[in-house]
């Protein structure tokens, strides 16, 4: 009986190391391919890629060579042909669009090159509104929205809408909407990219320090060497498929 | 994973009033197609039901217990006591035959239709007095006569105002005047205008005009008759008295079911009419959704990526939809109202707003707001995230 017991409660333990050794991201054999005018075109060819709590990765590779495809995927915005992926313990392959979107919504926070705010609303709001899709009372949101304003260093900014704000101010409006929900993974796409030199090291800066402090996972997309170095990781995609390497 | 995320409907609505507003000018177009839907609805059915009372009333105030005889070939005679014995629910019946004559007053000549008649028209026409008194069942053969009014005034015409008592000639006959009518209206389903007429008992008719015949028979039932029934009842007795004489009854139950029947078909066909401009007003506000969606994928897009769900999308642009119809129906029952209201003014009826016509008027409105919206809202939440984020 006793011995039943220990082996059960080995077993028990076993289980719990795998579950917290899984990673956050893992790809498998992943395919993504396009139609056009009817010939097919084969942006990822068999991706593996796997990806920690907490680290910091930087995509790279030339124009056109699958770089958002593969960010796409990474973000659930979009699905693969074929291969395995999975997600915060969860197999994204059979998981339905609605299971899609709360995951996205808990767990993931993106940054776009081109901020991609709500033109209509204030900055608070535009922070605030991925709460709302949890269904936080407005009030509230706006309190929460209003602490990652502060965090990104914009709390005078609140009641801006975004065509009042500067470029590298609306990124940080972005960051904060992405951060709202407490996310473990913030995707970004080239977040400097639209950014002078002087404010994209700024973003980066915040970025990073997100990483740092709150162990954010962070997967960037750039076209910048200097920027990729200081990320753990590089994955250079190329001919449709990845290859890591560590800083 | 299983944690449900609930959009709060106040949350839901704002987003959708934000949306609204930038959508201007062109939302302001299509609104005018759903303001007219509305308006239309709420205006015809305010005015099919003013009319449809009115016309009630105009008929419930000339007697809806008046029956209206009307011979095929006239008869000699008509036994009317023998038709009262058969049927007792009959409270008076008053045979009548009409000629035109000229009549003389002082010198002064008048065209003037006679009517030769017994003592129950009095009470079968409901007609009242001014002066004087209706002859009765014992001047049969006396030479009185009852004027009516309009008649009367163009007898006094030379000045002399017409009297009880005075003498009338009519052909080669003096009549003694017995009464003179009050002015009242006729009903419509009277065979003779009593105000331009000279009433006379019927059996000194022939001496005035030898060809006048007996051509209807106005009877008045008494209290709380069925009348259709009762019409069948006189058909039947008719028929037994007269051999198979075919006849006409007319009563005013059947005229004011069909001109409420008439009233009713109007306002199916103005109905008709509204639903046109409310499919066309319809076809405005998906227009407007439509483009409205094409040009907010991105926005769709990344409200994906935030953690939207396909129907907060969904919600989003019907609530648009249906904020955007309710506006115009709004405004369309204001204008509705106000239009039947100014028919109604014109045509001098009393105005009464049919509640039901607002509910009518603005919930078919907004179900074609709903049913318009629902198209471009479902296809606004099957776009794929990825292909809505990378639109221009
Ligand atoms: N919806 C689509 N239909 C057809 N082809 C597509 C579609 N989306 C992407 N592609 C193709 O897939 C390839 C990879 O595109 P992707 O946007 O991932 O490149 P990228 O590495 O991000 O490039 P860049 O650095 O310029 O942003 C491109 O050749 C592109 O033309
Ligand atoms: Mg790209």
């Amino acid at each position: 009986m006793g011995g039943g017991l220990f082996v059960c409660a080995l077993q028990l333990t076993l289980v719990l190391a795998v579950c917290n050794s899984e990673p956050l991201i893992s790809l498998r054999g992943i395919t993504k391919r396009y139609q056009h005018a009817g010939q097919t075109l084969s942006v990822l060819n068999d991706v593996c890629l796997t990806v920690h709590a907490g680290e910091s990765c930087a995509i790279l590779g030339a124009s056109g060579s699958g770089k958002s495809t593969l960010l796409a995927i990474l973000g659930l915005l979009s699905a693969p042909d074929s291969g395995q992926h999975r997600f915060a313990g969860q197999d994204i392959c059979t998981a339905c669009p609605d299971q899609l979107a709360a995951l996205r919504n808990r767990h993931i926070g993106f940054v776009f090159q081109n901020f991609n705010l709500m033109p209509r609303l204030t900055a608070l709001d535009n922070v605030a509104l991925p709460l709302t899709y949890r269904g936080v009372a407005r009030n509230e949101a706006r309190e929460r929205a209003m602490v990652r304003l502060v965090q990104v260093g914009l709390a005078d900014r609140a009641a801006h809408h975004p065509a009042d704000l500067s470029g590298g101010q609306r990124q940080r409006v972005a960051i904060a909407r992405a951060l709202i929900g407490e996310p473990a993974l913030i995707l970004a796409d080239e977040p400097t990219g639209s950014l002078d030199t002087g404010t994209a090291s700024d973003i980066m800066d915040l970025l990073l320090s997100l990483n740092r402090e709150y162990h954010t996972t962070l997967v960037v997309v750039t076209h910048d060497i200097t920027i990729a170095r200081h990320l753990q990781r590089q994955i250079h995609v190329e001919g449709g498929r990845v290859q890591a390497f560590a800083s | 994973m299983s944690a449900l995320q609930v959009q709060r409907p106040a949350d839901l609505l704002c987003e959708a009033l934000v949306g609204l507003r930038t959508l201007g000018k062109r939302s302001l177009l299509a609104l005018l197609g759903i303001v007219m839907g509305s308006a239309s609805v709420i205006a015809l059915i305010n005015i099919g039901n003013n009319a449809a009372s009115e016309a009630e009333a105009l008929f419930k105030g000339m007697g809806v217990d008046t029956l209206v005889l009307r011979f095929s070939e006239q008869p000699r005679a008509l036994d009317t006591v023998r038709l009262h014995e058969m049927l007792p629910q009959l409270r008076s019946i008053a045979p009548i035959a009409q000629a035109s004559v000229s009549l003389v007053f002082r010198g002064q000549a008048v065209h003037a239709s006679l009517v030769g008649s017994h003592a129950a028209l009095a009470d079968a026409m409901r007609l009242t007095l001014r002066e004087g008194r209706f002859f009765s069942d014992f001047d049969q053969l006396a030479t009185f006569a009852v004027v009516g009014h309009q008649l009367a005034q163009e007898l006094s015409a030379g000045g002399v105002p017409l009297q009880v008592g005075d003498q009338v000639r009519v052909n080669n006959y003096l009549y003694q005047v017995l009464g003179i009518l009050q002015d009242q209206p006729d009903g419509l389903l009277m065979p003779i205008r009593a105000s331009a007429s000279l009433f006379v008992p019927l059996p000194g008719m022939a001496r005035l005009d030898g060809r006048a015949g007996m051509g209807e028979v106005v009877m008045r039932a008494a209290a709380d008759q069925d009348m259709p029934l009762l019409a069948s009842a006189v058909r039947q007795a008719i028929a037994h008295l007269h051999g198979g004489q075919d006849v006409n009854i007319l009563i005013a139950q059947q005229m004011i079911e069909g001109m409420t029947r008439q009233s009713r078909t109007f306002s199916y066909l103005l109905m008709a009419l509204a639903g046109v401009s409310l499919v066309a007003g319809g076809v405005g506000v998906m227009n407007v959704m439509v483009m409205n969606i094409a040009q907010r994928k991105r926005e769709i897009g990344v409200r994906m990526a935030l953690g939207a769900r396909r129907r907060d999308i969904r919600y989003l642009f019907l609530l648009e939809a249906l904020a955007l119809t309710a506006i115009g129906a709004l405004l369309g029952a204001v204008l509705g109202g106000v239009f039947a209201w100014g028919y109604s003014l014109l045509s001098g009826w009393r105005f009464s707003f049919a509640v039901s016509s607002l509910v009518l008027g603005m919930g078919s409105t907004l179900l074609v707001g709903l049913f318009f919206g629902l198209y471009p809202a479902m296809a606004a939440a099957r776009l794929q995230p990825v292909e809505a984020l990378r639109e221009e």
